[in-house]
C-alpha cells in the first residue's frame, strides 16, 4: 500500500508535468495550426539555462526561475513565431511539420555547443527546496517538488480553462481558429494573439522540463530531454490538440502507468526499463487507433505555395546516365575516404528517396525513414547472410526479405493513421521511430520466444556484410559505389515511371484534394497504404545498403533525429524531385562532413585562428536546422531554384559550354594530382550551384532589357492576341503534353462560354 | 449627426464621398481581377454592386475593408488615404464587414461570438441589448454554437453585430446567400434602416431587385472593371435585359 501510494503521487507528478507541456502544444496548435515538435527542445533549452543561472553562476532559485520562465521563454516563444512561424501561413502540411523539427534540431545542436556533453563535472539538477525537503503524511513521505509538479498543473488546467472561457483575448485565440479574417474584420489582432500564445506555449514548455528534470532522476541530456517532453504528445493527441480535460486525462494515466511498471514489474524483467520509456509511444499508438476519424477535407489545401514540375521519362534516363558517369568521374579522381563518404551519401539518398515516394508524390510523412532501415537491417542480419569471416555475403535473397517485412511492418505502423490527417501519421512514425530505439534496438539479451532462442540487436551492434547478387560480388569500395550509385538509379527511375502512370496520376489527385478522390469512388486508405508499404520497403533498402557501407552498426546509426534530419533536408533540397533526394544524401554526409573536416583542417594548418574555425566547427552542426528553418519562406526547395535556374541557361549555350567546360577543367586538374580533392569538391560546388544562380540572373537582366513586362497569363487575348507559342507554353505549365483534344473547336467555345 | 441635417447637406457631401476608390487595382498573386476601379459612396447611401459570379465584386469589398492590399491606386475613407491599413485597424476605426457566406466564428456561442464584436470599442452589455432586441431568436440561443445555427439565424447574427457596433461604414458581400426571400427582404428592410440612420453602405447582392429597392446608386461590375454607374432607375433596362435575363 505505502509503495502504491508513493508512486501514486509520483505518477501524479509526473502526469502533471507531461500535462503542462501538452497543453503548451495545445494553446499554440489552436491559435497558429502548427503542430509545435520544438516543444521538447524548448523544455531542454530551459533545463540547461536554469541549471546555468542557479548551480552554474548560483544565482537564487526565485530570480533564475523570473528570468527562465517570466523573461527568456515567453520570448523565445514569440520570437519563434515572429520570425520563423508566421511565414508558415498558406503552406502545406509538411511544411507546417518540417519547420519546428528543424528548429527542434537546432536548439538540440546548439545546446550540445554551448553544455559540451563531455563536460567531467556532471551536471546536477535539484528539486526545489534541494534533494531532502519531504512532507511526511503518515508513512508515506512526499517531496515538496512532486507537491508543488501536481498541484501547478491543476492550477495551470484551471488557468487556461478561464483563459479560453472568461476572457476576451482568450476567445478571440480560439476565434482564430475558425477565422482569422473574420477576426480582423471584428478589430481582432490573430498575429498578436498567436504571437501571445507561443510565448505562452514556450513558457509552458520550459516549466514541464524544470518540474520534469529532477523527477526522472538521470543527468541532464539534451537528446533524452528533447524527446521526454515528446512523451506530452500522446497525451496532446488523447485530447485530439483540443480538449484540455481529455489532455489532463491523459497526461495522468500515462504519468501514473509508468511510475506503476517501474513499482510492480518484477526486477528481473530485464525489458521492463525499456518497455518503461516507451509505453508514451505505445499509449500515443493506441490513441491514434481509437481517434475517430477525421472528416476528408479537400477545399482547405488548395492553391499551396510548393509546385512541383516532374521531368519526363526520357530527361529520367538522361539523368540518370549523367549521374552514373559523373560518379566513374568521381571515382577516378578520390581519395578512398572520399570513396566512402560518397557511397555513404548514395545509401542515404536511396533512404531519402522513399521519403520523396511517400511524401512528395502521395503528401504523406514518415519521420522514422532510417527506423524501417533499423528493421531491414536486423532482418538481413539474422537471415540474409552467407559465408562467414571475409567470405560472408548478404544475399539478394536477404535483402528482398528484408524489403518486404519492412513493407509489412510499415502496413501496421500506417493502418490505423491513414484514415486520419498528415500530422497523425507523421506523429505515428514518429512514435515507432522512438519505440525501435527505445525498445527494439536496446534488446541485447537472449531471449526465448516460444522456444526459440533469439537476440534482436546482438551486443549492441551488427555486422552487415557486403552484398553478392548472382555471380556479382560487390566486396569491393568502387564495386559497391557503383552498386549504390545503380540502385538510387534504377529506383529514381521506376519512381518517374510510376509518377506517370495511371497509379502516380491517382496519387497526386489524393494529394491535391483526398475528399474529391473519394467521391470519384478511389480508395484512399489503399492507395495511401500501398505507397506507404513501398516507401516503406525502399527505406529499409536503403538501410541495409548503409549499414553494409559502414560495416558494423550500432543503434545511433539509427536514431530518430538522424531520421528527422533526413526527413529536414529532403524537404529543402525539394520533397517533389528525385534530386531532391541526391540532394539530402550529399548534403547530410558529404557536403556536412566536408565542411567539418575542412574547418579542422583549417584550424590545424592556421593555429592563430584556431578558435574561430572551432567556433565555424560547430556551427556547422547547427547549419542544416538553419536551412531547415528558412524552408517557410521557399516551400519549393532549394533544387527547385536551381532548376529553376538552368532552365534559364538551357536557353543559353555559351553558358552550358562554360559550365561544362570549367567542370572538366577542374576534374584534370584533380585527376593530374594539381590540385586536392578538396579543392575539387569546393570549386564544383561553385561552379555547380553559383554560377547558375548568378549566371541566371545575368541572363534574365539582360533578357529583360527590351523584352516587354510579362502579361499575365489571363489577360493573354485581351492584352495581345493568343499565339500557337502561348499554347505551348500553357500545355508545357499544366503538364498538358501530348494529351489529345477532342476536338479543337469544341475546346475553345468551352472556354469562352465560361468567361462570358 | 442627425438625419435631418445629412439630408440637407447632401449636395455638398456627395462631393466628400465617405467610401472613395480611384483607378484601385488589385491581384490574387500575380493575377490581377481588378483592372483599375473608380467608384464613390456617398455619406449615408447605400450603393449596390451588381454583376455576374467572378466579376470581382467581392475583391472590391476586400480592398476597401483592408483584407487585401491593392497594388495601385487609392483607397478613401472620409476623405483619408487608408492604403496599406491592417484590416484589423480600419475595423477599430468604425468600418464593420459581413463577408461573404460566413459572418460568424461556428465554434464560438452566439455570446462569444458578439463578444468579438466588441473590439470596435462597444461594451458588451450594449452589443448584447442591441442585438437581442433586434433579434429575439438571438436571445434564446445565446449559449448555442454559432456553428449550429440555421444559416437565417447565422446570418441575423452577423447582422446583429453590424447593428451594435455603431459603424460610419457598413459594407456587405452577398447578406442573401442560401437564405429564403423573405429573410432576404427582411434583412434588406434592416439595411435601410441603418442607412437612414446615416451610414453609408456598400453591398454586393445576387438578389438584384430587392438590394435596387434600397440602394441610391448601383455600379455594374464585369470582368474586374465597373461598366456603369447610375441610380436604380437609369440602370433598370439595362440590368432587365443584360443581367436579370428577364
Ligand atoms: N483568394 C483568391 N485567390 C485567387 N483568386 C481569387 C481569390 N479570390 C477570388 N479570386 C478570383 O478573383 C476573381 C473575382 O472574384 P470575386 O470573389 O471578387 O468575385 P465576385 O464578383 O464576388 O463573384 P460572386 O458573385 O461569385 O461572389 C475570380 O475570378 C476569382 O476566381
Ligand atoms: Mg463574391
Amino acid at each position: 500500500m505505502q509503495t502504491f501510494l508513493q508512486y501514486t503521487i509520483l505518477g501524479l507528478a509526473i502526469g502533471g508535468s507531461y500535462f503542462i507541456a501538452a497543453s503548451g502544444l495545445v494553446v499554440t496548435y489552436t491559435t497558429s495550426g502548427i503542430f509545435n515538435f520544438a516543444q521538447g527542445a524548448i523544455a531542454m533549452l530551459a533545463v540547461f539555462t536554469y541549471w546555468q543561472f542557479r548551480w552554474g553562476w548560483n544565482w537564487p532559485a526565485p530570480l533564475a526561475l523570473l528570468m527562465v520562465l517570466g523573461v527568456l521563454a515567453p520570448l523565445l516563444g514569440a520570437a519563434l513565431y515572429q520570425v520563423v512561424m508566421k511565414n508558415l501561413r498558406g503552406t502545406s502540411e509538411v511544411t507546417k511539420i518540417i519547420v519546428p523539427i528543424g528548429v527542434m534540431l537546432g536548439f538540440q545542436a546548439l545546446a550540445t555547443w554551448v553544455w559540451n556533453p563531455t563536460s567531467s563535472t556532471p551536471r546536477q539538477f535539484q528539486k526545489f527546496f534541494g534533494p531532502n525537503a519531504f512532507v511526511h503524511f503518515g508513512s508515506i513521505k512526499v517531496s515538496w517538488h512532486e507537491i508543488i509538479a501536481f498541484v501547478i498543473a491543476i492550477a495551470i488546467a484551471v488557468g487556461i480553462r478561464l483563459l479560453f472561457v472568461r476572457t476576451r483575448s482568450g476567445v478571440a485565440m480560439r476565434a482564430v481558429v475558425d477565422d482569422p479574417e473574420l477576426l480582423q474584420l471584428n478589430g481582432g489582432r490573430p498575429e498578436r494573439l498567436a504571437m501571445i500564445s507561443w510565448a505562452g506555449g514556450s513558457f509552458l514548455a520550459a516549466l514541464a522540463g524544470i518540474l520534469i528534470q529532477p523527477m526522472i532522476g538521470s543527468a541532464m541530456s539534451a537528446g533524452q530531454l528533447t524527446l521526454l517532453v515528446i512523451d506530452a504528445f500522446a497525451a496532446a493527441m488523447f485530447g485530439r490538440l483540443r480538449s484540455l480535460p481529455r489532455t489532463l486525462a491523459g497526461a495522468l494515466v500515462i504519468g501514473l502507468t509508468t511510475t506503476y511498471v517501474i513499482a510492480y514489474f518484477p526486477s528481473k524483467w530485464t525489458w521492463s526499463s525499456s518497455f518503461r520509456n516507451s509505453l508514451p509511444m505505445i499509449f500515443l499508438f493506441i490513441v491514434l487507433i481509437v481517434l475517430p476519424q477525421d472528416r476528408l477535407r479537400g477545399a482547405t489545401v488548395l492553391r499551396l505555395r510548393e509546385r512541383f514540375r516532374m521531368p519526363s521519362i526520357r530527361t529520367a534516363w538522361i539523368a540518370g546516365l549523367v549521374l552514373m558517369v559523373v560518379v566513374f568521374c568521381l571515382k577516378v579522381i578520390m581519395e578512398r575516404t572520399a570513396v566512402n563518404t560518397l557511397t555513404l551519401a548514395l545509401t542515404f539518398a536511396i533512404i531519402a528517396l522513399s521519403l520523396v515516394l511517400l511524401t512528395g508524390f502521395a503528401g504523406e510523412i514518415n519521420l522514422a525513414a532510417l527506423s524501417f532501415g533499423a528493421i531491414a537491417v536486423i532482418v538481413v542480419y539474422h537471415f540474409g547472410t552467407t559465408g562467414s569471416g571475409t567470405d560472408a555475403r548478404t544475399t539478394l535473397w536477404g535483402i528482398l526479405l528484408a524489403a518486404v517485412v519492412t513493407a509489412l511492418v510499415g502496413a501496421v505502423i500506417a493502418l490505423p493513421a491513414l484514415r486520419l490527417r498528415g500530422l497523425y501519421l507523421a506523429l505515428a512514425t514518429m512514435a515507432f521511430g522512438v519505440f525501435v530505439s527505445r525498445m527494439v534496438l536496446t534488446e541485447r539479451n537472449e531471449r526465448d520466444i516460444f522456444g526459440l532462442k533469439f537476440t534482436i540487436f546482438t551486443a549492441g551492434q551488427l555486422t552487415i556484410p557486403k552484398p553478392k547478387i548472382g555471380p556479382f560480388d560487390f566486396n569491393s569500395p568502387d564495386a559497391f559505389l557503383f552498386l549504390c550509385a545503380g540502385l538510387f538509379v534504377i529506383i529514381g527511375i521506376g519512381m518517374v515511371y510510376l509518377r506517370h502512370s495511371g497509379y502516380g496520376r491517382r496519387l497526386a489527385a489524393m494529394k491535391d484534394s483526398p475528399a474529391a478522390s473519394a467521391t470519384l469512388g478511389m480508395s484512399v486508405v489503399r492507395l495511401k497504404l500501398s505507397i506507404f508499404m513501398m516507401s516503406a520497403a525502399i527505406a529499409g533498402i536503403g538501410g541495409v545498403m548503409m549499414a553494409a557501407q559502414i560495416g558494423t552498426v550500432n543503434s545511433d546509426r539509427f536514431d530518430i533525429l538522424l531520421s528527422l534530419s533526413l526527413m529536414m533536408i529532403t524537404v529543402v533540397g525539394g520533397i517533389g524531385y528525385i534530386s531532391g533526394a541526391l540532394f539530402a544524401g550529399l548534403f547530410l554526409i558529404a557536403f556536412v562532413q566536408m565542411l567539418d573536416l575542412t574547418l579542422k583542417k583549417f584550424a590545424v594548418d592556421y593555429s592563430s585562428l584556431e578558435a574561430i574555425f572551432l567556433f565555424f566547427v560547430s556551427a556547422v552542426t547547427v547549419l542544416p536546422a538553419t536551412i531547415g528553418i528558412t524552408m517557410g519562406k521557399n516551400p519549393s526547395g532549394a533544387v527547385s531554384d536551381i532548376v529553376n535556374g538552368l532552365d534559364q541557361i538551357k536557353q543559353s549555350k555559351s553558358l552550358v559550354i562554360t559550365l561544362v567546360g570549367l567542370e572538366a577543367a577542374i576534374w584534370a586538374l584533380t585527376a593530374t594530382d594539381v590540385i586536392t580533392n578538396w579543392h575539387f569538391v569546393i570549386l564544383t560546388m561553385i561552379n555547380l550551384f553559383i554560377v547558375p544562380v548568378i549566371g541566371g540572373k545575368v541572363l534574365l537582366a539582360r533578357a529583360m532589357r527590351g523584352v516587354p513586362k510579362p502579361v499575365p497569363p489571363e489577360l493573354i487575348g485581351i492584352d495581345r492576341p493568343f499565339t500557337s507559342d502561348d499554347l505551348a507554353e500553357m500545355d508545357r505549365a499544366l503538364d498538358l503534353e501530348g494529351v489529345v483534344v477532342p476536338s479543337a473547336g469544341t475546346v475553345r467555345e468551352g472556354a469562352t462560354g465560361v468567361s462570358a | 449627426m442627425s438625419e435631418t441635417n445629412y439630408h440637407e447637406d447632401h449636395g455638398a457631401l456627395a462631393d466628400a464621398p465617405l467610401i472613395e476608390l480611384v483607378d484601385v487595382r488589385a491581384a490574387y498573386g500575380t493575377i490581377e481581377v481588378l483592372h483599375g476601379i473608380s467608384l464613390s459612396v456617398p455619406q449615408g447611401s447605400v450603393v449596390a454592386l451588381l454583376g455576374p459570379n467572378g466579376a470581382g465584386k467581392s475583391t472590391i469589398l476586400k480592398v476597401v475593408s483592408g483584407l487585401l492590399q491593392p497594388t495601385a491606386g487609392e483607397v478613401r475613407l472620409a476623405g483619408r488615404v487608408v492604403n496599406g491599413a491592417p484590416a484589423d485597424e480600419l475595423a477599430r476605426l468604425g468600418l464593420c464587414t459581413i463577408p461573404e457566406g460566413r459572418g460568424v466564428f461556428p465554434n464560438l456561442t452566439v455570446r462569444e461570438n458578439l463578444w468579438m464584436a466588441t473590439m470596435a470599442g462597444v461594451p458588451l452589455a450594449d452589443v448584447e441589448e442591441i442585438a437581442y432586441a433586434r433579434f429575439p431568436r438571438l436571445g434564446e440561443r445565446r449559449k448555442q454554437l454559432a456553428g449550429t445555427m440555421s444559416g437565417g439565424e447565422q446570418q441575423m447574427l452577423s447582422m446583429a453585430r453590424a447593428l451594435s457596433v455603431n459603424p460610419s461604414v457598413l459594407l456587405l458581400d452577398e447578406l442573401s446567400m442560401g437564405l429564403a426571400p423573405l429573410v432576404v427582404a427582411n434583412l434588406y428592410e434592416i439595411v435601410a434602416q441603418v442607412s437612414q440612420e446615416g451610414v453609408s453602405i456598400l453591398v454586393s447582392e445576387q438578389f438584384a431587385r430587392t438590394v435596387l429597392g434600397i440602394a441610391q446608386y448601383a455600379a455594374i461590375v464585369l470582368h474586374g472593371t465597373i461598366t456603369r454607374v447610375g441610380t436604380p432607375a437609369e440602370l433598370e433596362d439595362e440590368l432587365s435585359a443584360a443581367y436579370l435575363g428577364s
